[in-house]
């Protein structure tokens, strides 16, 4: 009996040993990539909610006791100066935390948005990040689909580009979204949810509404802080 | 020992998903469309051939009553190289498909095959086996797929089939996978009935 628990543990601890010792390796060779992979998508992400904005600096803010991420950025149009913003957010779905990241400029108007990590129901929630190609089935499969340049863009997210942030915006029950629906949605600040349940919709629009007041807060104590240094 | 009918039966006779019944739980979240049961097959399929493949080779040595957990942390390891290898290299993959990689670890497909056959086999119609079974659940898996992403979303392998028709979002939620599932068995059981008369 004593020697069957030991020659059981010894064998259990064997196992353990030997699959730890295989995954660090593999961890070893994942480990650098993955971390390329994340710092790509958060260049990716401000690029793509700012588009033609050069980045500027990162700086921390804390809004109603919680830490606050946001970036400047700024165009040269013509003489213009022109700013721009990006924040982070984080709201709840439906399947967890998802995260956002907004581009706007300093009358509120969207840039862009990205969403950065979220655990949402694939088919369903997921479909946020669907980066549904614009041809239809046939045209690719008879060689006529039209040659866009680019990766398409995820729908979704897409239609938040022109809407105003720093009021209430909408959401329509449609489960899609095309370039044809941009303008009369954007006539009632609204978007077009993922699907009929509106969880993963919700979290991102309460995201950006939220996240723009805190930028506002942000800004607004930033700009305290220069006028009057500290003694 | 028929080598053929060892990788065959996983395919058709003894169908993981449509006879066994094991397996449901991814089958049924990740056969939303086609390209997402593709990688789910080929994940699965890698997890399940190198798992028996292991068990096959450490039988001997394990002693029964010890032999569940490592069969599972056997099965762990190879997920989650699975999971590293696909966050590294198929981001966009690893991240519609989510929590269903980890998952691949509880998959009953794949302790049930190391238990019900890799555990009393060799190496060889281990690997088979692996492969015929995988087979089996990735031919349910995407035919399901199919069903579920042209009628659900109007899709297939995310290109547009009729624009501007409004699809049956039902099918991509749980009721659709039900469904179709439910028509597939019938369509199953049927041609198996007329078969034995």
């Amino acid at each position: 009996m004593k020697a069957s628990i030991l020659r059981s543990t010894f064998i259990l601890g064997l196992t353990a040993f030997v699959a730890t010792f295989a995954l660090s390796h593999i961890k070893a060779i994942t480990y650098p990539v993955i971390q390329k992979q994340e710092r790509r998508k958060q260049e990716n992400a401000l690029a793509l909610v700012l588009p033609g904005y050069t980045t500027g600096e990162e700086r921390s803010a804390v809004v109603n006791g919680r830490s606050f991420t946001y970036w400047t950025a700024e165009k040269t149009d013509g003489t213009l100066t022109l700013k721009a913003y990006a924040f982070i957010t984080e709201k709840t779905g439906y399947g967890g935390v998802i995260r956002t990241m907004t581009g706007v400029d300093d009358r509120g108007t969207v840039l862009g948005i990205s969403i950065i990590r979220q655990s949402e129901t694939p088919g369903l929630g997921a479909r946020a990040l669907e980066t549904a190609s614009r041809s239809t089935f046939f045209q690719v499969i008879t060689g006529r689909a039209r040659e866009t340049a680019g990766e398409p863009s995820p729908w979704f997210q897409e239609q938040f580009a022109g809407l105003n942030a720093a009021a209430k915006i909408g959401i329509v029950k449609k489960g899609d979204w095309t370039e044809a629906m941009r303008d009369e949605l954007l006539r009632e600040n609204s978007i077009s949810a993922i699907t009929g349940a509106t969880f993963t919709t919700k979290a991102v629009k309460d995201g950006i509404e939220e996240g723009m007041a805190a930028l506002r807060m942000a800004l607004d104590e930033h700009a305290k802080a220069q006028e009057a240094p500290a003694p | 020992m028929n080598y053929y009918r060892e990788f065959a039966k996983g395919v058709w006779e003894k169908n993981p998903i449509l006879i066994l019944g094991i397996g449901m739980c991814p089958t049924l979240a990740v056969s939303t469309s086609v390209l997402n049961a593709l990688w789910m097959t080929l994940a699965a399929t890698f997890v399940l051939i190198f798992s028996n493949i292991i068990v096959s080779l450490v039988k001997s040595l394990v002693p029964s009553h010890i032999r569940i957990p490592i069969f599972i942390a056997i099965i762990a390891t190879f997920v989650i190289i699975v999971e590293l290898t696909l966050k590294a290299f198929q981001p966009d993959i690893y991240k519609s498909l989510g929590i269903f990689i980890p998952l691949i670890a509880v998959n009953c497909i794949i302790l049930g095959r190391a238990e019900e056959f890799a555990s009393k086999n060799a190496v060889l119609p281990s690997i088979l086996d692996g492969l015929g079974m995988g087979l089996g659940f990735g031919l349910t898996l995407t035919v399901l797929a199919f069903f579920r992403e042209i009628l659900g979303s109007n899709r297939l392998f995310g290109y547009t089939l009729i624009p501007g028709m409004e699809p049956a979002t039902i099918m991509t939620l749980a009721p659709g996978a039900f469904f179709t599932l439910a028509i597939m068995l019938w369509g199953m059981n049927a041609i198996k009935s007329r078969k034995r008369r």
